[in-house]
């Protein structure tokens, strides 16, 4: 016998007609073989012999070359196209809910795209970011916070590093040139940076961008707006903080909207280690440390070789045993992958980015269930249409094409009416997202996304009716003997139950978060925020503070004026070496410290536990302590009061201790909180309390005083109780989108259900009719068409708050301070997705059972 | 010109089937233009040919006979047609045309060289 695979596959490949005379030739000449030459050889010609007989000539012929399909085609979509016009209901119903499908897909794969575009520009994948991990408590904590040498230090020791920079993050500065003053945010970094990152340079080398120390770069932004041009900025001199005038040897182009990093001038490191003399030791931890490898440098290699790098450093001060580690991160994944859990990058914003690309999918698959259970339920309308043509010799492939087709036009449709809702709503979406997102029609990417989107969607919601449809009986077709299957209502059911799965989840969801976020910012933070405005520091007004509140006190709508060396809405100077009697020397503690004014515990209307507030009588209170709950129960002392405390190389004694209240967002835990009188304190800001209904006459107060003190500089300042909403941002932007997306999701599901219960009433038209004509009244009629909907929701219920209550515990969970989770955050939504989806249907049912029965039975 | 079309092997296949007459068939024609012009034939050459043939109406074939060595499969006779036999002197007439317009001394020549 000659080979069974290669005869097999001549059998799968030749032309059927050709066949038999092939094989029988083949056959014959193999027996032959055998006969004269062996088997072995036979079949070694037979494959060869097969293998030649692959030409066009001999090889079956595929289906669609058979038919002439210009004409088909040309027919599909007339046939298409009259019936999008004929049931313009339906056709209203598919394309709208398609494209409000796409669109908001659309709209989030343009944010996921703007989002993975961060820092992409710097494509340098030799960049790296290196961050430090400290193992204390048995817990890891990381971040990429490093000490201002250790860029220059690295650079020094390893070989292998090619560039390197710290980058420091300034507060806005001021910079003068004459008569003008404006304030802009910038960065310091070494004489590296532009050699590493890829920002243009309009005037300067990268070379002597920041060779100086008296060197700064600006951007085309500030020196349109001091000298005009970038040419007339380039080499002039610019004063900075009113101290010190820069030359600039560099213009760079406007940082890129899609760069994590933003500012308008890079100083040079030196200079501003001459202002910052604490970047210098190594225990203070605050610029970020960049480094750029050699070409083709295993970076697993540098890591391993940095990786106990800081320990020499840092053990002098903090003792043997402390353990402390460098790692790398690519520098192109530092804005997506911020957050490190057990020492390494974990996650961040990739997290949203993957929940809302999930979102994406999911209301584009709820969209597509409508377009599938439509087309399936009106199936009988089109049956007619299939029998004939498949009678008239079409084979299935030719209907299923010719259904997935008319999926595709009306995709097609949608898609381009979502374009038009995209470009309408993309305005808004940059709004709440903060970006400037544009269509990228320019894109070939861009187009490449919505043809798969075409191609996808198209497929999956017509792939179902196309082959459904295909499938039918042509005779019980045209005999008119063709019964609803009960498989394909079951398909429908299920797919309903499946859409308002997912419609409840999003409600859910939705409801949790917004009472979270509501939550956050109206539980009381244990301080009065409100009538609160506080000024930054600025020039020497910290000497003359004294003086400048008692003028602030003169004015009228000013209640009170203390100070506090950190914004009461983000109190965070993290300090390492507290230390009390008792304390296990093993132990490594983590406070908080914050320097205040005499007045600041009365002003805030923060509750005094024990002890007593800082006083002017008590001239020891320059070393005394005020501690929070949380930093006694860290210290443990039964009776506080006079007890020694160590901090911020200071030691004093607590005279105080105050109630809890939120140092920073609700995100965080409150941490132990040590305060000590920052009267004198060379920096923070100026707390002002208005009178309530007088903000407008305090402010303009302010304004006077300052110019009177620091005419120089202009006046900055800032609402507590805005700051503190700013703080929760992010979470009302999450909290903004899911109301939008599931208000989507729920109006696209129902405006499936509400075709689908047209198209019930339509179909059971006549038996509605008798049953009026014999009596029924028309809530029996309307309990009747809406009581499946009813059942349907329920199940969906059933299977959506289980897989919503364990997604949002667990989104909960990032919070340190949490709403509870009740049980009417759940039902709630499913209750009203219940109501929504009763009217939306009884809208249907009602007319139906309203309609005079007399007009549907006569009509045959 | 485009009036017969016929291929240089096409040519062979078809003049073979007139060969053998009334034993044209595939294993036989491939054995007969083997042994007369000593080239190796494969099946699928072959069968491209009589495809084509068969296609332009210059050939025609039937089912003969059942037999064990083809397991069961019908030998598939060839037949010339009349279209396929004006073809044939179509393309020997253009031929004996070109042989006879080559002047005499051009063929001396070659024999000479």
């Amino acid at each position: 016998m000659p080979p069974k695979f290669f005869h097999r596959f001549l059998r799968w490949f030749c032309n059927p007609r050709l066949l038999d005379r092939i094989e029988g030739d083949l056959l014959e000449v193999y027996f032959d073989r055998v006969h004269r030459s062996g088997k072995q050889k036979a079949d070694l010609r037979f494959i060869i012999d097969v293998i030649l007989l692959l030409r066009p000539a001999i090889i079956r012929r595929t289906e669609m070359h058979s038919y002439s399909n210009t004409g088909m085609l040309g027919n599909y979509f007339m046939v298409a196209w009259r019936n999008i016009l004929r049931s313009k209901t339906f056709s209203f119903i598919n394309i709208g809910g398609l494209s409000l499908g796409v669109t908001c897909s659309l709209l989030i794969f343009l944010w996921i795209n703007d989002e993975l575009s961060v820092d992409k520009f710097n494509s340098n994948p030799d960049i790296y970011s290196v961050y430090e991990r400290v193992f204390s408590e048995g817990k890891i904590d990381a971040g990429p916070w490093t000490p201002g040498e250790l860029a220059a230090e690295l650079k020094h020791q390893v070989p292998e590093i090619k560039y390197s920079s710290p980058i420091w993050n300034h507060n806005e500065e001021l910079f003068t040139l004459d008569d003008k003053k404006i304030n802009y945010r910038g960065i310091s970094a070494d004489s590296d940076f532009f050699k590493m990152f890829n920002y243009t340079l309009l005037k300067g080398t990268p070379e002597t961008a920041l060779r100086d120390p008296d060197a700064i770069a600006v951007s085309r932004r500030m020196a349109e707006a001091f000298f005009g041009s970038p040419e007339e900025a380039y080499g002039s001199m610019i004063r900075i903080g009113n101290q010190k005038d820069l030359r600039i040897t560099a213009v760079f182009e406007n940082v890129p909207d899609n760069s994590s990093e933003k500012f308008e001038f890079v100083g040079n490191w030196h200079y501003l280690l001459e202002t910052v003399q604490w970047l210098k030791v190594w225990i203070y931890r605050a610029p970020f440390t960049y480094i750029q490898l050699h070409p083709g440098t295993d970076p697993a290699k540098v890591e391993s070789k940095i990786k106990d790098f800081l320990t020499p450093f840092l053990t002098p001060t903090h003792g043997e045993g402390y353990k402390t580690e460098l790692g790398l991160q690519p520098y192109g994944d530092m804005y997506l992958h911020s957050r490190f859990e057990e020492g390494v990058p974990a996650g961040g914003r990739i997290e949203n980015l993957k929940l809302f690309g999930l979102i994406a999918v999911f209301i584009l698959l709820i969209a597509c269930i409508n377009f599938m259970n439509l087309s399936t339920a009106r199936s009988v309308k089109r049956a007619k249409e299939v029998g004939v043509r498949k009678t008239m010799g079409a084979f299935r492939s030719y209907l299923v094409t010719q259904f997935i087709g008319e999926a595709m036009l009306l995709t097609f449709l949608a898609i381009v009416l979502a374009i038009g809702l995209v470009a309408i709503t993309l305005p808004y979406f940059n709004l709440v997202t903060e970006k400037h997102i544009a269509l990228p029609f320019t894109s070939l990417s861009f187009w490449g996304l919505l043809i798969a989107l075409l191609v996808v969607t198209g497929f999956i919601a017509g792939a179902y009716p196309a082959f459904f449809l295909s499938s039918l009986n042509p005779i019980k077709i045209l005999k008119g003997s063709l019964k609803a299957d009960p498989r394909s209502l079951l398909f429908r059911k299920t797919l309903v139950v499946f859409q308002f799965i997912l419609v409840i989840i999003f409600i859910a969801c939705t409801s949790t978060i917004s009472r979270q976020v509501e939550y956050m910012q109206s539980k009381n933070v244990g301080f009065d925020k409100e009538n609160l405005v506080y000024i930054p520091l600025q020039g020497d007004l910290y000497v003359k503070f004294e003086a400048f509140k008692q003028q602030l006190l003169n004015k009228p709508g000013i209640v009170n004026v203390t100070r506090s060396t950190n914004a009461p809405t983000d109190i965070n100077t993290h300090e390492y070496d507290l230390e009390w009697e008792g304390k296990n020397p093993e132990d490594k503690v983590v406070a908080i410290h914050n320097g205040i004014g005499y007045d600041f515990l009365p002003m805030m209307n923060i509750q005094i536990l024990q002890g007593r507030n800082f006083s002017k009588e008590f001239i020891s209170d320059t070393t005394g302590f005020i501690i929070n709950e949380t930093a006694l129960k860290l210290i443990g002392y039964d009776d506080p009061i006079g007890r020694p405390l160590s901090f911020f190389q200071k030691r004093g004694t607590i005279v105080g201790v105050v109630k809890d209240f939120h140092l920073k967002s609700l995100k965080d835990p409150i941490m132990p909180l040590i305060m000590f009188l920052g009267e004198d304190a060379h920096w923070g800001y100026v707390l002002v309390k208005t009178q309530a209904g007088m903000t407008q006459e305090g402010i303009a107060g302010i304004e006077n005083v300052f110019k009177d003190f620091e005419p120089e500089y202009p006046l900055r300042y800032y609402f507590a109780d805005e700051e503190f909403q700013k703080l929760y941002s992010s979470e009302r932007t999450v909290n903004k989108f899911s109301i939008s997306f599931s208000v989507l999701a729920i109006v696209i599901a129902c405006l499936g259900l509400f075709g689908l219960t047209m198209f019930t009433a339509e179909q059971r038209k006549k038996e509605i009719g008798i049953r009026k004509a014999i009596g029924a009244t028309t809530f029996s009629i309307v309990s009747m068409l809406s009581n499946d909907i009813v059942k349907l929701v329920i199940i969906s219920t059933a299977f959506a708050l289980p897989i919503a209550w364990f997604a949002m515990d667990k989104w909960i969970a990032q919070f340190a301070y949490q709403a509870s989770l009740s049980f009417w955050l759940f039902i709630g939504p499913a209750l009203l997705t219940l109501i929504i989806a009763l009217v939306t249907t009884s809208f249907q049912a009602i007319k139906a059972a309203i309609a005079d029965p007399v007009t549907s039975l006569k009509s045959e | 010109m485009k009036k017969y079309q016929l291929g240089e092997f096409e040519e062979i296949v078809i003049l073979t089937i007139a060969v053998l007459y009334k034993e044209a068939y595939g294993v036989a024609i491939k054995n007969e233009i083997e042994t007369r012009i000593t080239r190796n034939v494969s099946m699928g050459a072959m069968h491209t040919a009589l495809v084509r043939l068969e296609d332009k109406g210059y050939i025609k074939s039937f089912n003969g006979d059942a037999t064990e060595d083809r397991m069961g499969r019908p030998r598939r006779y060839y037949q010339i047609t009349a279209l396929g036999k004006k073809a044939m002197e179509y393309s020997r007439s253009t031929r004996n045309d070109l042989w006879n317009s080559i002047p005499k001394v051009a063929l001396d020549l070659k024999i000479v060289g």
